[in-house]
């Protein structure tokens, strides 16, 4: 019934993928000659058609393959489990991330990077599908760059959030799975956007996402001042993404710091979360972040003295 | 809805422009030529100078519009005038929306298209925003209609002016009139149709800021009697209507006079035919 | 857990709406501002689905101003209401509905008199001399009924305002920590302090 109802009907999916074909066909007579695009090529059609299953409800299929909760042997995992984190103070924006893919309880990988760096002056986090993620913020990427051409200016932190919400929220419903912070420095100085796949954009000082974001929120809220120094802002982002890895299962393996300042990002290290535990940042046996390590340390300095 | 209208507008104005990237001539055979004030609105401007007149006075308290019939004749039948209805003989005046009364001058079957437009608008606006439609958005309606007609090959525009006579909250009453290019303006007092500049001079020595209805009235039909061709004033020439407020609603009251109630008009001011005349004709 | 009032008095509207906004049990942000000028004498409270309630409030926002631009005035309260409430009934019936509980307060410059319109995601509108939404609502509205006053000056109804925030703030196991508060009157729209 439902398809007979789709396939008379003017909206729904299946017309919406037609209409989404034969807009791709009637691509060879290219809108570039003319129109308020012209010159700008095919990139620059707005809100792009992005194939979604040929089937009647696309996200009930999308659901039927990656829910591994009610279907272990699901066909596609979904990456989920994830600490990611930024603020802003004083000297910039600090982005810190963890570095493990999980795939239900067994650990896919430990090497994820989930800052994606979308130009010199904009990162992108990552919690949620890592695949989404990627894609789209690499074609916010693009977009940002076209913006920079066109109007010989970056783009603000704040565009581009609001484009990147914009986009997913004309997807909303459709399976989509994000969770970013778009962090940067525009005129506006330091700049931190969350934004997510229900179309939420939330502009502030502290965010936090993914599942271990309960565990960061911990350390970060209770260590953050606007006058941190640069060098307390980079160990707070270290510590509270140690914090999340420790605590929450599916985060872990390493922490991604970077700095975000007036003249662009910059990468400050790959951390070891079990050698944060023990060691701490640095090459000190015995200064690590961990509860046993931490106790036994101030133990002996109260011994000493 | 206002913000995707925009975006076909920009369509419309998109496919537009890639044709003019083409030779036109060359690739379609026949293209719009575009020259302002083409023959068609000679002869449009041309139907409404002949046309019977139709005058509006905005006065302080209310609008009067009064305009003169060009059907006429011992034979015409104009029994459904008479009993039922909201009054008027149906050629001139009309109520577009219980706020608004419209004039025509110039072909009757476009400004019967144009009514029918009208009022359409005017439902349209009180299903969307549950309230009457302001004036000036109701002219500005049916001037987007007369335009898209100046612009696009193989059309007529319509051969019709229109004056609209009506009252909102937000610019209380108003006199605006409209032309087959799609211009509308706002007036104190105007006239369209034959006679026009004769009735308009007149109007100006005439008119006089913070008039009230009851001169407003006065006016009108002085200045109509001395347009109109014919010596003495009767309902089988006349149509006339007033908007004003009820006292008691405070909300707007069009009143479209029957011909019994015109010929009553004239009489208490004087304009109507005498007995005599009756006596002389026969 | 999001909560919005608004109160009408003599001559003026207070709205005032919680300012927390939360992903599953964790506070995001905590000043975030839930309550729209739309034009210069209409505010909009607005609580619902994340996304639906800024991509609405943002396109209405847009509209009433596309409004002012070519006619040079606003809509008046009830015309704008009555516009709203039919964009959120035509959304209803479509792919993707708005799922976004509306409160509109405006002053009416045409008759100096205030307006307050109740509309929820269904496209139910009605016209109320108070309103709520939200889990606050369950305590307000009985408290409203007890305490409200239409000829209330501005000073009462902060006072009014204050007693359903604190009634809210007693008995909700989840309750609103900061509200943004806003009044619209003859002078058109501010924030106040309380």
């Amino acid at each position: 019934m439902n398809s007979l109802a789709n396939r008379f009907s003017t909206t729904g999916p299946i017309n919406e993928l037609r209409r989404a074909k034969s807009v791709l066909e009637d691509d060879e007579f290219t809108d570039s000659a003319w129109g308020s695009e012209a010159g700008f090529g095919s990139l620059a059609k707005g809100v792009p058609n992005f194939t979604v299953p040929s089937v009647p409800d696309p996200s009930a299929f999308l659901r039927l393959h990656t829910d591994d909760y009610a279907d272990p042997s699901c066909r596609i995992k979904i990456q989920h489990g994830t600490t990611t984190l930024a603020f802003r103070f004083q000297g910039g924006v600090i982005v810190a991330v963890d570095s493990r893919a999980t795939a239900g309880s067994y650990v896919a990988s430990g090497t994820v990077k989930k800052v994606i760096e979308i130009n010199p002056y904009l990162l992108g986090t990552m919690a949620g599908g890592a695949a989404d993620c990627q894609y789209w913020e690499t074609y916010l990427g693009i977009h940002c760059r076209l913006h920079e051409l066109r109007n010989h200016e970056r783009i603000s932190v704040s565009a581009a959030s609001k484009y990147l919400s914009n986009l997913v929220y004309s997807y909303k419903g459709m399976g989509l799975s994000m969770g970013t912070m778009i962090c940067g420095w525009d005129k506006t100085g330091p700049a931190v956007f969350y934004v997510d796949s229900d179309g939420t954009r939330l502009k502030g000082d502290i965010f936090s996402v993914g599942s271990g974001s309960t565990f960061a929120y911990g350390v970060l809220d209770q260590g953050y001042r606007w006058d941190l120094t640069d060098e307390e802002a980079q160990e707070l982002g270290r510590r509270s993404i140690y914090a999340a890895g420790h605590r929450d299962a599916f985060s872990g393996n390493t922490c991604n710091l970077y700095h975000v300042k007036e003249d662009g990002w910059k990468f400050i290290g790959n951390y070891d979360i079990s050698k944060l535990h023990y060691d701490g940042p640095g090459e000190t046996p015995g200064a690590g972040y961990g509860y046993d390590v931490r106790v036994e340390r101030s133990a002996a300095i109260a011994v000493q003295a | 809805m206002i913000v995707s209208k925009i975006r076909q507008c920009v369509h419309i104005a998109a496919i537009s422009n890639r044709h003019n990237n083409l030779t036109v001539v060359e690739k379609l055979g026949r293209t719009t030529i575009f020259s302002p004030e083409g023959k068609h609105f000679e002869y449009a401007m041309e139907a409404i100078s002949h046309a019977g007149t139709v005058l509006g006075v905005l006065a302080k308290d209310g609008v009067v519009l009064a305009a003169e019939k060009k059907v006429t004749g011992k034979l015409l039948d104009l029994s459904g005038a008479k009993e039922g209805g909201y009054g008027g003989s149906g050629e001139k005046i009309f109520l577009l929306n219980s706020n608004v009364i419209g004039g025509v001058a110039g072909l009757t079957a476009d400004a019967n298209s144009l009514i029918n437009y009208a009022r359409s608008a005017a439902q349209q606006h009180l299903l969307a925003y549950n309230e009457d439609i302001p004036v000036e958005l109701l002219a500005q309606r049916l001037c987007d209609m007369k335009q898209s007609y100046t612009q696009y090959g193989g059309l007529r525009p319509f051969g019709a002016s229109l004056l609209y006579a009506g009252y909102d909250q937000q610019y209380q009453f108003q006199l605006y009139h409209s032309d087959p290019s799609g211009n509308y303006s706002g007036w104190k007092a105007t006239c369209i149709g034959a006679n026009n500049g004769t009735a308009q001079s007149l109007l100006k020595q005439e008119y006089k800021d913070d008039i009230e209805v009851k001169a407003a009235i006065s006016l009108v039909l002085k200045t109509m009697s001395k347009t109109m061709d014919s010596t003495t004033l009767g309902s089988e020439k006349l149509e006339f209507a007033v908007i004003t407020l009820d006292p008691e609603t405070k909300l707007p009251k069009a009143k479209i006079y029957r011909p019994d109630e015109i010929d009553e008009l004239l009489q208490a001011e004087g304009l109507g035919k005498k007995e005599e005349d009756d006596a002389m004709k026969s | 857990m999001e909560t919005s009032f608004a109160i009408t008095g003599k001559d003026y509207i207070i709205v005032a709406a919680d300012t927390t906004a939360a992903r599953s049990i964790v506070k995001m942000k905590t000043d975030d501002d839930k309550i729209k000028v739309v034009s210069p004498h209409l505010l909009m409270s607005y609580s619902g689905e994340p996304g639906d309630t800024i991509q609405f409030s943002e396109f209405v926002e847009r509209n009433l101003r596309l409004f002012h631009i070519r006619n040079n005035y606003s809509l008046r309260p009830s015309a704008a209401a009555s516009w709203i409430r039919r964009s959120l009934a035509q959304s209803l019936r479509s792919r993707k509905p708005y799922s976004v509980n509306l409160m509109l307060s405006g002053y009416d410059v045409t008759t100096d008199t205030p307006h307050l319109f109740w509309i929820d995601y269904l496209g139910t509108m009605t016209e109320v001399p108070f309103g709520a939404h939200g889990y606050g609502s369950y305590f307000a509205l009985s408290l409203l009924d007890r305490y409200h006053n239409p000829e209330a000056t501005l000073e009462e109804g902060i006072e009014t305002l204050k007693r359903c925030i604190d009634e809210v703030a007693k008995r909700l196991i989840v309750s609103p920590g900061k509200y943004i508060v806003k009044v619209v009157d003859k002078d058109g729209t501010r924030v106040i302090e309380i």
